[in-house]
């Protein structure tokens, strides 16, 4: 009975301690979504350093100020109105989605002081540090390959050697009885063999033979340079340039779901989505400065966006007088000059995933062009894509006729997407 | 068959010159310029089979090496802060002032990412209505020009502001005597600053300069009206429009404002149309789209306005004077005095002339058929030209006697453009502070201590008032390209003023234009003008005639009687040469002679035949005291007799363009200006004499480049028979069968519509393309060898017609008889624009091996320059001769040093362009990004495109609304009702190519019929000795 009680006590102290453990890793999944473009544990930004709030509020208040900090004001909570005044009044986003568990979750993050928990349930913070899973899948394929090569060229050899030992065999046998050879067989050298095609292919008719081992050659290698021309020359397909900033899309599109169209903000209006200008990074780099990583240093690559636009960190301002120094990014889909491409036909009326064309970019640490960006590949899709003739008054008169001849869809090819002057002039 | 006029480009076609006939027996001028590649510059060919095979061996290891090579890094450098107003790769629309001359049309500016890449007429405006003229299109360009000061010049050196500013204070604040030499100034806030500076310097006086003056005008009115204004014509309320050498359409003070005032009632809609009447010596633009022209000899002015006046006066009851019997064309002042009589007070009478006695008797005519107040407004006058010559040549005097002491030059250059430049330049001399404020080094620049280069118009805060209360603004498009400041900053500064432009722009306006506050100020912004209410009109009778006037005209036209005269002219684009440094301006061809990169002496045939001249001679003129060496000759049709024309604004030394590289590029013809009874005259009698060389010179001339070998192209009937039959003129069809399937278009079919009424043939589309299209610029040379580029071509034909039948001369062997000297004075004048005519059964389709030119399913002929592998197969078989090889690569060559070559200059380049490289084909596109651009924003908006939603760029800056583009599968739209109509044609019919480009039958308002019954031969005015002789040789 005692053994059993304490089995369950220590079950349960077990079960706790995991439970806190995964409540760590999911707090902070949650803080940086959602906290830290105000808060910082360890600084005061735009609101206060939250480190020891759980020492200064206790946790039923601080769940209801999460939830609804307005609320909290206008009831006159005394605590409540304190910070408000404290901080010129600026209203604290309420987070009424929050449930008290994932409120809880992340009071637990903070209480660890940004440290990322040492052990906890893998994945976010092991996704957050590298590819290790990936890269175990290549090591292997790579080992099986040489394994296989390896064992090929040994096989080849056994072949050899077989061949060998069967040659030399049937010479000592013919040696030994020479009158079992039957004249017929004899084998004369190809170049005294008349009847052999090397004979007459390259001792009595030496042009044409040239000309035949010519045209070989030169099939094999055409057929190779035109596949290289056609695949290769000027595609840059998996072109993955080092960046001035090493800027993580896994980070911002994956992790935080930050919408693509925040940054990229003219790909619904414009022929170009536009590389964010560096006041954009500002909007959320002003506060996020990912000290916790760098031993309450500012991250460096951050502090490459200060740089850009003097910024000053510590003081939080802007520095006066400061010669702004563009961030030179490295252009990495580039069609050529003749080719036009407009963004906002293919996003806002295309309605095509940003992926279609960019790859999984949410996944990306480095970018990288994942699509060869041929006109083939172009054509492809136009050939495939459907136009959404029914939600767009444009194609008002296309639509009608479709109906009328019983058709459901219309593809951009059909509807002309694939002439000449569509992408050219 | 009806009976057709015949048409012709040129005298070489007239005449079938043999080497033209031959040349033209090529597609192409000249074959592929092998030798001009592998020719060493000495110029002997020396290259030979063993370089060849070298230069090949390179070609292929280059080429395979350069396939290997990885696609070099570019960069995407976005914006530190984003301009909250910028998305890049959408363009962002400004309205404001045209400043490429004194005019001030409103336009709109396209910028891309922050700098200008298109001028647009701003539709909006009441004045201008959306036009823009050549020069306006162009001045884009010079905002671009690597040749503008870069920095203040202090003695030639470069300077900063502060020690310029210093200097000049100082200089400014000692001196007895300082003198603004100005151009005109139509900006109240400009007025306003040189107000305060003058308060400042009370020394400081403003002389009023114009290379082109009209102070005449201006004089006459002050005389018979008691306002010393010019006015506001209306052509719009004319009915009859007689003009003496006033070339409205192209080149007199606001052609933008006239051309769409006078093509309003030139459309023949309702089958009603003004009447155009035209007196001058040059064929000009204006006269070459008059109903009726009656070449005159300058001094002649006088004596027939004076005889229409008595004409007039006669009817009306007021005195008349003696007058000596004019030998002038036909009845042409009795016609002009009765169409005059019978369109009192709709009538305008308007003169070009400098000399005052005829704008005094235009005045007159105008007062006595009741004008005034009606087509001529003198209460709501115009600002848009100005002149003081008497002022300027008292100024001229005061330098030389060394009583002033500082001189400001504002957006004018003496030294170039008054006609004793020597004079000018030793009195100037004795000024001790020069400081002008040109943006580039000019002949005057070259001769101030102090440059204070002002800003490009595009990169100013501005205003002008063109008309009385009708203000525009003008706003920044870009900020300053170089270190310039502008023109009312330096003078605020210099005054003592720290306001800076835009705030005393803008309280100005609100204070004493707007008198309103912030909103108002932002719609005039938004808008780009203020119309403030208009004054009224009043009639007005002019004061009586002096009675000497008589007197002095008879004077002048007997002396003159036999002399041979000299008329000087500006061009369309180039004007006093102030845009002479612009490569799209020198390579628009003249809308008459077709002469690009050059001017010229154009004179009769019969005049040259009597100076034993030919065209391409070269020959010393001789004026007066002036001798101009090196002019060389083009005989041009329609010239009065004994007249010779030459060309304003050429000649300068300065400016790699505008000197030809300091080759030297036509000859500068101010020095020939006169100054006469107190105004600068432009023509001149006295002691002309032509002295033959043994040069020979050969004109860039693009008529020359294509032959319509008589093909029935231009179509045109008398407004008579056009109200019998509104098809009239237009009967010829052919008959057709097709070989080829038709091709079927669901959505959108593209097409234009060109009315040849009311195409004026100015040019504005030309530059208007090039700009759009990234057009390049070839050169003189290239010119010559058949190679320009233009997408739009307008295309001029001459066609006679004798005055004294009405009938039109159509005898071939009338022409070919070389003994038959034919009137070559009385010419008339077809423009007909040329583009790409996007044919349904595309000639040049059907022979391209490689198909990188094919149809499109909206009707367009499409144009894949990254296909074309340069076989020139399409070029050979179009029909139009409109498609244009790029022989060279025009960017980032030196041998093209215009603009493609330097970065600046690139800025230019309209993004969504192709800039084509060497050995592709190209061709007009219907502006493709346009139309492409405009579905786009209609699917954007969830709409249907309306029609009007894409303009191209040639049709949305006319100044005559002659071009119309469309949906022609859409039955509401303009395109499809002008289709319809009776005056419709398509060119070369008969090919059945189908194109997409319809023509409307050109009406003329004469009392004859134009090519109708044909039964009497041509017979030739009589009044011409040497006609009356040609007659009887040939009969």
């Amino acid at each position: 009975m005692r053994l059993n009680k304490l089995l369950l006590l220590l079950t349960a102290f077990f079960l706790g301690a995991k439970v806190t453990l995964a409540d760590v890793a999911e707090g902070e999944k949650l803080f940086n979504a959602n906290c830290t473009s105000c808060h910082a544990i360890n600084e005061k930004v735009v609101g206060p350093a939250l480190k020891d709030v759980d020492k200064r509020h206790n946790e039923a208040w601080l769940i209801k100020w999460i939830k609804n900090s307005q609320e909290m004001v206008k009831s006159g909570d005394a605590e409540a109105l304190k910070i408000y005044n404290e901080y010129n009044q600026s209203v604290m986003t309420a987070f009424p989605q929050f449930s008290d568990g994932q409120v809880k979750s992340i009071l637990e993050y903070v209480k660890t002081g940004g440290a990322a928990p040492v052990q906890a349930g893998g994945g976010a913070t092991a996704s957050a540090d590298g590819a290790a899973p990936t890269s175990g899948e290549g090591f292997y394929s790579q080992t099986m390959l040489i394994g296989l090569s390896i064992f090929a060229v040994i096989l080849l050899f056994i072949i050899f050697i077989l061949v060998n030992i069967r040659k030399v065999i049937e010479r000592i046998y013919n040696e030994k009885f020479p009158e079992e050879l039957d004249p017929e067989d004899v084998k004369l050298p190809w170049k005294q063999n008349k009847k052999s095609t090397r004979y007459k292919l390259f001792v009595k008719h030496p042009v044409v033979g040239t000309l035949a081992v010519g045209a070989i050659i030169t099939l094999v290698l055409g057929l190779y340079g035109f596949d290289f021309a056609n695949k290769k020359v000027g595609v840059q397909k998996g072109y993955a340039p080092v960046q001035p900033i090493n800027y993580s899309h896994e980070l911002h599109a994956g992790k935080y779901k930050i919408n693509c169209q925040y940054c990229h903000s003219s790909a619904d209006k414009s022929k170009q989505a536009s590389i964010p200008s560096a006041s954009t990074c500002m909007n959320c780099h002003m506060y996020v400065k990912a000290k916790q990583k760098y031993n309450g240093q500012v991250s460096p690559e951050i502090q490459k966006i200060y740089n850009a636009v003097g910024y000053d960190a510590e003081k939080g301002t802007y520095i006066e007088g400061y010669k702004q120094q563009p961030i030179k990014w490295v252009r990495i889909h580039n069609l050529p000059d003749h080719a036009y491409f407009n963004h906002s036909q293919h996003v806002k009326i295309g309605k095509v995933e940003c992926q279609s064309c960019h790859g999984p970019i949410e996944k990306m640490k480095v970018v990288s062009q994942q699509r060869s960006l041929q006109m083939g590949w172009c054509i492809n899709c136009h050939r495939e894509a459907k136009v959404d003739v029914a939600n767009n008054d444009y194609y008002e008169k296309l639509h009608k006729d479709l109906k009328a001849s019983n058709k459901d869809f219309i593809t951009v090819a059909q509807n002309g997407g694939l002439e000449c002057a569509k992408c050219h002039y | 068959m009806e009976n057709k006029n015949k048409y012709w480009k040129g005298l070489e076609e007239l005449n079938n010159d043999p080497k033209f006939v031959a040349a033209k027996k090529n597609e192409f001028a000249q074959g592929i310029p092998l030798e001009e590649v592998l020719t060493d510059s000495d110029g002997e060919m020396q290259s030979n089979r063993r370089d060849f095979l070298k230069y090949f061996g390179f070609s292929i290891s280059a080429v395979a090496l350069a396939a290997c090579n990885n696609i070099p890094v570019k960069n995407a450098i976005p914006y530190i802060v984003k301009p909250e107003n910028i998305t890049p790769g959408v363009p962002n629309w400004y309205a404001t002032t045209c400043g490429a001359c004194s005019t001030g049309c409103s336009i709109l500016v396209k910028t891309r990412e922050g700098r200008p890449v298109k001028i647009e007429g701003n539709a909006d405006s009441p004045v201008f209505k959306g036009g823009v003229c050549a020069t306006g299109h162009a001045s884009l360009l010079g905002l671009y020009d690597n040749e503008r000061l870069n920095a203040p010049r202090k003695d030639a050196n470069e300077s900063t502001w502060e020690t310029v500013d210093a200097d000049i204070k100082k200089a400014l604040s000692s001196a007895k005597n300082i003198r603004i030499v100005s151009g005109t100034i139509t900006s109240p806030s400009t007025k306003k600053i040189i107000s305060e500076f003058t308060a400042k310097y009370p020394t400081a006086k403003v002389v009023g300069y114009e290379a082109i003056s009209y102070a005449a005008l201006i004089e006459a009115n002050k005389r018979a009206f008691g306002k010393a204004v010019v006015p506001s014509y209306n052509f719009d309320k004319a009915k009859v429009i007689v003009s003496f050498g006033a070339d409205f359409l192209g080149t007199w003070i606001s052609p933008v404002e006239y051309t769409k005032a006078w093509a309003k009632n030139r459309k023949a809609e309702d089958k009603k149309m003004s009447r155009h009447l035209h007196f001058e010596s040059n064929l000009s633009l204006t006269g070459s789209n008059a109903d009726y022209r009656f070449p005159i000899k300058p001094s002649m002015e006088g004596a027939v306005l004076l005889s229409i006046y008595n004409k007039i006066a006669a009817s009306t009851g007021a005195p008349t004077f003696s007058v000596p019997t004019i030998e002038v064309a036909l009845n042409s002042i009795d016609l002009t005095a009765k169409e005059l009589l019978a369109a009192k007070g709709q009538s305008l009478v308007v003169s070009g002339s400098n000399n005052l006695d005829n704008q005094l008797l235009v005045a007159a005519i105008n007062g006595l058929l009741g004008n005034i107040g009606s087509t001529v407004d003198l209460d709501n006058y115009s600002n848009q030209v100005s002149g003081d010559d008497a002022a300027f040549e008292a100024f001229v005097a005061e330098m030389e006697s060394g009583a002033i002491d500082a001189v400001i030059f504002y957006n004018t250059n003496p030294a170039y453009s008054y006609y004793n430049a020597d004079k000018f330049k030793n009195a100037l001399k004795k000024v001790g502070t020069r400081i002008t404020t040109n943006s580039s080094t000019d002949e005057t620049g070259e001769l101030c201590n102090y440059q204070t280069p002002d800003n490009h118009y595009l990169e100013s805060w501005n205003d002008a008032e063109p008309k009385v209360g009708y203000f525009g603004l003008t706003q920044p498009t870009i900020t300053n390209v170089f270190n310039t400041r502008q023109v009312q900053e330096s003078l605020l500064k210099w005054a003592g003023n720290t306001t800076d432009v835009y705030s005393y722009i803008k309280n100005n306006w609100q204070s004493s234009i707007l008198m309103a506050g912030e909103e108002a100020w932002n719609k005039a912004l938004h808008d780009g003008f203020y119309l403030a209410a208009p004054k009224a009109v009043s009639s007005a009778s002019s004061a009586p005639l002096a009675n000497d006037i008589a007197n002095k005209v008879t004077v002048n036209y007997t002396t003159n009687k036999n002399n041979t005269e000299i008329k000087l002219y500006s061009k369309i684009g180039l004007g006093d040469g102030t845009h002479a440094n612009n490569p799209w301006l020198q390579e628009l061809p003249d809308p008459i002679s077709k002469v690009c990169w050059d001017n010229y002496l154009t004179i009769g045939k019969v005049t040259a035949d009597q100076f034993n001249l030919k065209e391409g001679d070269v020959v010393t003129l001789k004026a007066g005291k002036t001798t101009i060496e090196g002019l060389p000759v083009l005989i041009q049709p329609g010239q009065a007799n004994s007249t010779i024309g030459l060309a304003m604004g050429y000649g300068k030394l300065i400016g790699k363009v505008a000197s030809n590289f300091g080759k030297g590029l036509g000859k500068n013809a101010f020095s020939l200006v006169g100054f006469e009874n107190g105004t600068f005259t432009y023509n001149t009698a006295s002691g002309v004499s032509l002295t033959k060389t043994d040069d020979g010179y050969e004109l860039a001339q693009t008529q020359t480049h294509h032959t319509i070998e008589g093909r029935n192209l231009l179509r045109e009937a008398s407004l008579d028979e056009y109200i019998k039959n509104p098809s009239a003129g237009n009967n010829d069809h052919a008959h057709i069968i097709s070989l080829w399937e038709e091709h079927d278009s669901k959505g959108h079919k593209w097409g234009m519509a060109i009315d040849m009424n009311a195409c004026t043939g100015c040019g504005a589309c030309v530059v208007s393309c090039s700009a759009e299209n990234n057009v390049p610029v070839v050169g003189r040379k290239e010119i010559l060898n058949s190679r320009e580029m233009h997408w739009i071509r307008i295309d001029r034909y001459y066609s006679f017609k004798n005055l004294a039948t009405g009938k039109p001369s159509t005898k071939e062997k009338e022409y070919n008889d070389k003994n038959n000297k034919i009137d070559f004075e009385h010419v008339t004048v077809m423009h007909q624009p040329m583009m790409c005519q996007h044919c349904g059964h595309a000639p040049c389709e059907t022979v391209c091996p490689v198909l990188a030119t094919v149809h499109s399913s909206e009707g367009l002929n499409q144009m894949a320059y990254n296909r074309c592998v340069g076989t020139r197969y399409c070029a050979n078989n179009c029909p139009y001769k409109v498609r244009r090889f790029n022989w060279f690569k025009y960017r980032e060559n030196d041998q093209f040093d215009f603009h493609f070559n330097n970065d600046l200059g690139r800025m230019v380049i309209n993004p969504d362009v192709t800039v084509r490289s060497r050995g592709v084909m190209e061709k007009c596109s219907f502006c493709v990004q346009r139309i492409q651009a405009s579905k786009l924003k209609a699917k954007i908006e969830n709409r249907k495109m309306v029609d009007g939603d894409v303009k191209t760029a040639c049709q949305q800056s006319c100044p005559a609304d002659a071009l119309v583009f469309g949906d022609m599968n859409d039955p509401n739209s303009e395109i499809s009702k002008l289709f319809k109509n009776e005056r419709k044609y398509v060119l070369l019919e008969e090919y059945n190519v189908q194109p997409s480009v319809g023509y409307m039958t050109k009406i003329r308002n004469v009392n004859e019929p134009i090519a109708g019954e044909q039964k009497a031969p041509a017979k030739h005015d009589e009044k011409h000795e040497e006609h009356k002789a040609a007659e009887h040789a040939h009969s």
